[in-house]
């Protein structure tokens, strides 16, 4: 049992990977700042290095949210199987209706479900879930967005180089943030890598405490460190090759001043939650980010239809998942046949999963979960800012 | 309180990623003088741009630094 928990976390670790490379190196592949191959190779290395970095949301995961140990409720193996099968059966229902969804909560949903179902309400420790997983859930992207935004701000008002008599443009040379997207997206797969490779992290300490070979309380074993790391790193390279099919069919449009400012508040925002523990939806926070930074820039607006949306599956997903693990823990609990029973239907699912993303056309709206974000800022045309920006002239000049 | 952990989260997101931009951002800018063809620029402005990359980057290192518990023990 406690075998089967483990591969089935490394391969939720590498399907993790394989979803989220587009999010850190999708602009810097398009505005063509890194070569495709170069691109990809580089986030599974960060997202490799980044694994190691540190353990804290690690420890969040397998001690925060699920009371252990002799003192508290005891939890087994087969509760977090349950757990994970409803994470990975919730990520494969809302990759296959096209919902924004995070894998992170659905990870977490998962395994609160599964414990409430499975031992009982009281296993749950819900203060620390508040304050380690949906504050942070609901914080994080507000504050990447609020950030990302001044920084757009920042970026385009310190660059902007005007003639002081006669007023028109001079050279600005922004084509500089190009080069400087190579770096902050690097950063941003290496945030990446700290923070969702550590949860699976989490996931393999909790089931090894569960069946009582490792301490309850301590951090991950090295061994559990590297082999996330690897399948993060692996997941992340297998990946990429999808975005390099995407390429042709368009990004929305960034600019690459928008693109550093909003990847320089992403990678932060990521790795100053990491380091106090704080287990988030990198997906979500990216998204905040390029909203925040859309906004930054002149003459947009939000579509909050879209923005909406995502807001709904954002808040959507953790109920669901824990809907789905509860099941599974149900389903568990009858004997040997439900756990067979979960354990094909969730193998299935994720094969199917895997087949199924191997040959499905891959369209933008698939592969870049970002991409989404980007089109909840409306941006004007050129034109019309052109005739805003006339008016306000003739204003002035008053 | 976790609430003064959240803000503290805001706080470092802010001043990490206002640091990196304004200094990469003052960067591009005298990348941007040091270039421009119609005005002749002081041969320094391209070092000047130089250094701003430079502290850019000692920046992120030294935010790195800060989180890697290997560092800190």
């Amino acid at each position: 049992m406690v075998a089967l928990v483990i591969a089935l976390a490394l391969f939720f670790d590498f399907t993790n990977g394989f979803h989220d490379t587009a999010n850190a190196m999708a602009t810097p592949i398009a505005t063509g700042a890194i070569k495709p191959k170069t691109a990809v190779a580089l986030a599974a290395v960060l997202n490799l290095v980044g694994a190691f970095l540190s353990t804290e949301v690690a420890k969040t995961v397998s001690g925060g949210i699920i009371k252990e140990g002799s003192d508290g409720i005891q939890i087994t193996p087969d509760i977090i199987f349950a757990g994970l099968m409803g994470a990975i059966l919730w990520n494969m229902i809302t990759w296959l209706k096209g919902l924004p969804s995070s894998s992170s909560h659905a990870l977490f949903g998962g395994l609160i479900g599964a414990a409430i179902a499975g031992i009982g309400i009281h296993s749950v420790n819900f203060e620390s879930l508040m304050q380690k997983v949906i504050l942070p859930a609901i914080f994080a992207p507000v504050i990447a967005g609020g950030v990302a935004y001044v920084c757009t701000r920042l970026a385009y008002a310190l660059t902007s180089r005007h003639d002081p008599e006669t007023g028109s443009k001079l050279t600005q040379k922004r084509g500089g943030f190009r080069t400087g997207q190579i770096f902050t997206s690097s950063l941003v797969a290496l945030a990446h890598g700290t923070n969702d490779a550590q949860k699976t992290m989490g996931i393999i300490t909790l089931v090894l405490i569960a069946a009582g070979t490792q301490q309850p309380g301590s951090g991950p074993q090295f061994w559990v460190i590297a082999a996330c790391a690897f399948a993060i790193a692996i997941g992340t390279y297998a990946g990429g090759w999808r975005i390099i099919r995407t390429m042709g069919s368009g990004l929305t449009d960034v600019k690459p001043a928008q693109g550093f400012a909003a990847e320089a508040s992403t990678a932060s925002a990521i790795l100053a939650s990491s380091h106090l523990g704080f287990a988030l939806s990198t997906t979500q926070v990216a998204s905040g980010s390029v909203i925040g930074s859309g906004l930054g820039r002149k003459g947009t607006s939000v579509r909050w239809g879209t923005a909406g949306r995502i807001a709904v599956g954002w808040l959507f997903t953790l109920p669901a998942a824990g809907i789905v693990g509860a099941l599974t823990a149900l389903l568990v609990k009858t004997g040997i046949v439900g756990v067979i029973i979960a354990a094909v239907a969730g193998t299935g699912a994720v094969l199917f999963m895997f087949v199924q993303s191997r040959k499905s056309h891959v369209g933008h709206h698939n592969a870049v979960e970002v991409e989404e974000a980007g089109q909840a800022v409306r941006f004007r045309k050129k034109k019309a800012l052109a005739a805003s920006r006339a008016h306000k002239l003739n204003g002035g000049d008053k | 309180m976790k609430w003064l952990e959240l803000v503290q989260v805001a706080g470092a997101t802010l001043l990490a990623a206002v640091t990196v931009v304004v200094l990469y951002s003052v960067g591009v800018r005298f990348t941007a003088i040091a270039g421009d063809p119609e005005q002749a620029a002081p041969r320094w402005m391209k070092s000047l741009a130089y250094v701003c990359f430079g502290l850019c980057g000692l920046a992120v290192l030294f935010g790195l630094y800060l989180i890697i518990p290997y560092f800190s023990k």
